[in-house]
């Protein structure tokens, strides 16, 4: 039922890479498998290779340096939540780990792969864009790095050349004072494709919002920064109606679609509501 | 018959009634118990079926060369291969009444009629070959108008989806006057209810292997709740009953979807075509589309009133969608008719319910078969009616519930207790404490009190049978063809015998579930295992034991009524010293050649089918009672419920085994907590657009509240010892009590379930202006 396919599992990243860049545009990495093997089955996906990445070392950690966090592309969704520096330094994206698929997908489920499904409801990509998380990837002919909002092109499409692994996801360690929030809004509580997620970043300067962070999923073709909204509170004291603007704002400048968990006009709705929400949840903590 | 609000006051048990380890319970634990699809047989060839993918549609051109040529295929069958073949998709004929004339092609020879239905099946010597041939097969089907609502359907010049017109089944129920009851009423309410499709979604997806024994049987080991399809099967395929033979295994859950013939069929005609051993083993999205789902209805209630809370006149207007084949259809739809006033006493009655086609998925069985979705009406209009006089939700409906010895709506006086108001107030006073609420989080409390039967509809004259027989080593074995689906079937059986015969459940084996060897038992389906073969254990094993105390009481110089029998002992009950064991006691009855078993049968009241203007006569056998209440908390910014407190009160007659009882409590809440919040069964154009489980949503761990069971024992059930059901009756009450609870928290009413966060954000956008 999974179709015929190459599998090469190769024991270094080098190998990887060159495997995956011969194999061509049929040709794909393998990490947690929580996405590839249900596409394969359900036939979206017809690979005619799979590279195993699960023996290669290294690519699983989350080291703190120097003022900036690291993640391996490996690290577990389940990783994260075990993590005490993850949960000093990126709140958002342990409430994101937190109501992240269910308990088995969250143990193999990879940060990288996360990234790599391009799936506008990836519930880890938010919070990492209210972090200015950057992604770094590597090809047959060496390693770059982006910033993880200049990362998609379009829907499930970003600047991966054909070969080119996400090898490392990082970021700078938030200011003291900074806050951070993600939300979920779903059809259920366990297990569930979001509907509306929202995640916010912000600190508080002489009563003036700066840092602002605003990042929205399932309302557009990625996941997205709201920069407008964050536009109209960058410097601003957050008083009510200025908060009620840029959450209008963030509800402009989204997308949303319909589909069978909620239509359009209701995703606009609650990311209105919710960047209301989490800005003056910001606030009232600051 | 009288009614009773108790029978037998004071029954005192040893073995019924507790919370004993199930005979299934270390099997299962210890994953040794095998289900349909751990079955395997060397040489075995497997299945996979090919299915339409527009629902209306003519077939124009079918190709199965390609997959023929493909090495490994042994058989590829379409309806060419078996021009005349269909399968009766109403009721088994367990009974020898005659059945609607209900036939459907078990594979298309032109006409599409639903999304998914089969165009051709094949038979490999693997999967994976199977799976390439079913790809390889071409196909061209035209696509022809078809109706996908009941309005839709019903609508001057809709296209039929099959024979004169799309009315399937119309059942009516008349009783006192109700203009003159409206003409009456101080107030008239009138709501449209309308409830969704629902899949059962159990965890074991239909599978089965079939061969041709050594005496030409086509043997079939399936997952069902039936095995008594073994008639319909052998009728499809044109051989005497006798030579199909249909082996039950554990279920991994059926809850309705396996009432229906699901895989034997194919089964049945693979292994007849390639005389191998065939395995089947439907995939997820095969699932979705391969069992009838629940009933989506339109229920239409009008409502008269007093300002004191009497109900002058009830007018329900109900319109459900059968799909594109009858199956179940006029049977669901009956129990909604016969449930549509719920448990309340209503004198002036006119219900009109009628059942129609489109070429939506099928609808037949499911857990509450009608009764759930009238329970999702009454309920909900009760509360809307107390809200329209200003009298509190509990009040009005005491002062109309039915009282032990009512007749319900068909005039029928159900011959047990109706504590309903009991289980009513139980369940609400233990919701405690109001939890407040908290900014834009609102908290509301719902209740939902209702009526289910249990036993099958008494016009079908149902029967069960059971054998009972006890070894010399003072053990017992129990054969019946129940089928056990996980509730608990066979061990209850067990317990059962157990008790009568005086030994501990761990000596009491149960062999089920075979059509040629066990005694059929009829379905595992209307609540009715353990009303009926729970009722043949208890005859068969009274029997044994009634000649077992006839040899002890002579031994022991006393009278039969002076024996006792407990704890695998015998002995004289005002003089305990006088005893021994049951082993030696069997032995004893033995070496004087006593019969040491018993087949029973036990037959449920046998009636003739309701007036067909009036609705009036006995539909079921009895009625079950209770209700349920449900605290939730609602976010009225962006709809989100979640759900605090869950309180079940029933009055079960009397448990026979108490964890099972609060088992399948939980499990109807967690089934009717889906079907009231999450579960939604999306189509266009007849195409299932929520076909697995990443779109069709039950609930998980993480959103089910706590359950509490408050378990009444009125002992006055027609079940062994007075029992009645909880199978079907845990799931009924739940969806209108969260609906409720919701109305309750917002302030307004989302008139169709799933009651999903953005229905909710529009009631109230809608309530805001």
């Amino acid at each position: 039922m999974y179709g015929e396919f190459d599998l090469t599992i190769p024991k270094t990243l080098q190998e990887a890479v060159k495997s995956l860049t011969a194999g061509g545009k049929r040709a794909v990495p393998l990490a947690g498998g929580t996405n590839v093997l249900v596409d394969v089955r359900s036939q979206r996906l017809a690979p005619e290779r799979i590279v195993d990445l699960g023996r290669i070392g290294g690519l699983r950690g989350i080291t703190v340096d120097g003022g900036r966090v690291t993640l391996g592309p490996r690290t577990t969704v389940s990783d994260l939540l075990a993590s005490e520096e993850i949960a000093a330094t990126a709140p958002a994206l342990v409430e994101s780990a937190r109501v992240f698929a269910g308990q088995m997908v969250r143990n193999t489920a990879t940060v990288a792969g996360n990234i790599a499904c391009g799936s506008p409801a990836a519930d880890l990509v938010p919070p990492l864009l209210a972090l200015d998380a950057e992604v770094t990837l590597t090809g047959t002919t060496g390693s770059r790095t982006l910033a993880l909002c200049d990362f998609y092109t379009g829907y499930k499409s970003d600047q991966r050349a054909p070969g080119e692994l996400i090898t490392a996801i990082g970021w700078p360690v938030p200011a003291k004072g900074s806050f951070g929030s993600f939300y979920k809004l779903a059809r259920r509580k366990g297990d569930a494709i979001t509907v509306v997620g929202v995640a916010v970043g912000l600190g508080l300067k002489g009563g003036r919002c700066v840092g602002v962070r605003i990042a929205l999923g399932s309302v557009a073709p990625t996941p997205m920064r709201a920069r407008k909204a964050e536009g109209l509170l960058e410097g601003e004291a957050p008083v009510p109606e200025r908060i009620a603007r840029a959450a209008l704002a963030a509800a402009q400048e989204c997308s949303p679609i319909d589909d069978v968990r909620a239509t359009g006009e209701y995703r606009r709705k609650m990311v209105e509501v919710l960047v209301a929400r989490l800005v003056n949840n910001a606030v009232q903590t600051g | 018959m009288t009614a009773h609000d108790t029978i037998q006051p004071n029954l005192r048990f040893s073995q019924v009634g507790k919370s004993l380890t199930r005979t299934d319970a270390p099997g299962k634990a210890m994953g040794r118990t095998p289900y349909a699809g751990d079955y395997v047989m060397p040489g075995m060839l497997h299945a996979k079926v090919l299915r339409a993918d527009i629902a209306s549609a003519r077939l124009k051109r079918l190709d199965v060369s390609k997959a023929r040529a493909l090495p490994g295929v042994v058989c590829v069958l379409t309806a060419a291969d078996m021009p005349d073949r269909t399968i009766a998709t109403d009721i088994p004929g367990q009974t020898g009444r005659d059945r609607l004339k209900t036939e459907q092609q078990i594979l298309i020879k032109e006409r599409v009629r639903y999304f998914g239905e089969p165009l051709a099946l094949i038979a490999a010597e693997s999967a994976d070959i199977a799976e390439k041939a079913r790809r390889l097969i071409e196909f061209e089907l035209e696509p022809i108008p078809g109706v996908y609502s009941p309005e839709e359907a019903l609508a001057p010049g809709a296209p039929v989806v099959q024979g004169t017109d799309n009315v399937v089944s119309t059942h009516k129920i008349r009783k006192g006057d109700t203009d003159a009851g409206f003409a009456e009423a101080d107030m008239i309410v009138e709501n449209t209810y309308v409830t969704p499709f629902q899949e059962h979604a159990f965890l074991e997806p239909e599978a089965g292997l079939a061969w041709v024994d050594e005496n030409e049987v086509i043997t079939i080991r399936v997952c069902t709740q039936v095995i008594e399809h073994f008639r319909a099967v052998a009728d499809a395929i044109g051989v005497p009953h006798n030579k199909v033979r249909i082996m039950g295994a554990m279920v991994g859950g059926g809850f309705g979807g396996k009432e229906d013939v699901t895989v034997e069929t194919y089964l049945a005609i693979l292994a007849q075509k390639t005389r191998r051993p065939v395995r089947l083993e439907f995939t997820r999205e095969d699932s979705f589309v391969g069992h009838g789902n629940r009933h989506s209805m339109t229920l239409k209630y009008r409502t008269g009133v007093k300002r004191d809370g009497k109900i002058t006149a009830l007018d329900v207007q109900i319109l459900a969608d059968a799909g594109a084949y009858v199956y179940l259809s006029p049977y669901v739809l009956l129990y909604s008719a016969v449930n549509a006033p719920g448990p309340y006493r209503v004198e002036n009655l006119n219900v009109h319910a009628r059942a129609v086609a489109t070429n939506n998925m099928f609808t037949s069985a499911f857990r509450g078969f009608g009764g759930l979705q009238a329970a999702a009406g009454y309920e909900q209009q009760m509360d809307e009616v107390a809200n329209a006089i200003s009298m509190d939700r509990l009040e009005f409906r005491r002062r109309n519930y039915l009282q032990t010895g009512d007749p319900i709506s068909t005039g029928f006086v159900p011959p047990s207790a109706i504590w309903t108001e009991k289980c009513a107030d139980l369940a609400w006073e233990a919701l405690g404490d109001p939890t407040p609420s908290e900014g834009p989080v609102k908290i509301g409390r719902g209740i939902g009190a209702f009526q289910q039967s249990y036993g099958r509809l008494t016009f079908l004259h149902d029967t069960s049978e059971a054998w009972v027989g006890i070894e010399m080593d003072g053990t017992v074995t129990v054969r019946s063809g129940v089928t056990d689906i996980g509730a608990g079937q066979a061990s209850s059986l067990a317990q059962i015998a157990a008790e009568i015969l005086g030994v501990t459940l761990p000596n009491v084996t149960v062999y089920n579930s075979d059509s040629q060897v066990t005694p059929l038992a009829g379905t595992t389906t209307a609540t009715r295992a353990l009303y009926m073969t729970g009722n043949a254990a208890r005859l068969a094993a009274e029997a044994v034991r009634e000649r077992l105390a006839e040899v002890a009481a002579e031994k022991f110089g006393v009278d039969v009524a002076q024996i006792g029998m407990e704890f695998n002992r015998v002995f004289v009950t005002d003089d305990s010293a006088k005893g021994m064991t049951i082993a030696d006691l069997v032995k004893l009855a033995a070496s004087r050649g006593v019969h040491r078993s018993e087949l029973a049968i036990f037959r449920a009241p046998f009636t003739d089918v309701l007036d067909p203007e009036t609705g009036q006569g006995q539909a079921h056998p009895d009625y079950a009672y209770g209700a349920h209440a449900i605290e939730v908390a609602v976010d009225t910014e962006t709809g989100e419920v979640k759900v605090l407190k869950s309180v079940a009160a029933h009055d079960v007659g009397q448990c026979i085994n108490r964890a099972a009882v609060e088992g399948q409590i939980h499990g109807g809440v967690q089934n009717g907590l889906g079907y009231a919040l999450t579960e939604e069964m999306l189509y266009k154009e007849g195409r299932l657009m929520t076909p697995s489980f990443s779109e069709y949503l039950m609930p998980t761990a993480m959103d089910m509240p706590p359950v509490e069971s408050i378990i009444l024992e009125s002992r006055s059930g027609l079940g062994p010892f007075g029992s009645k059901g909880i199978g079907e009756p845990s799931m009924t009450p739940v969806p209108p009590a969260v609906a409720n609870a919701i109305a309750d928290a917002i302030g307004v009413r989302v008139f169709e379930m799933p009651i999903t966060p953005e229905r909710i954000w529009r009631a109230l956008e809608a309530a805001r202006g």
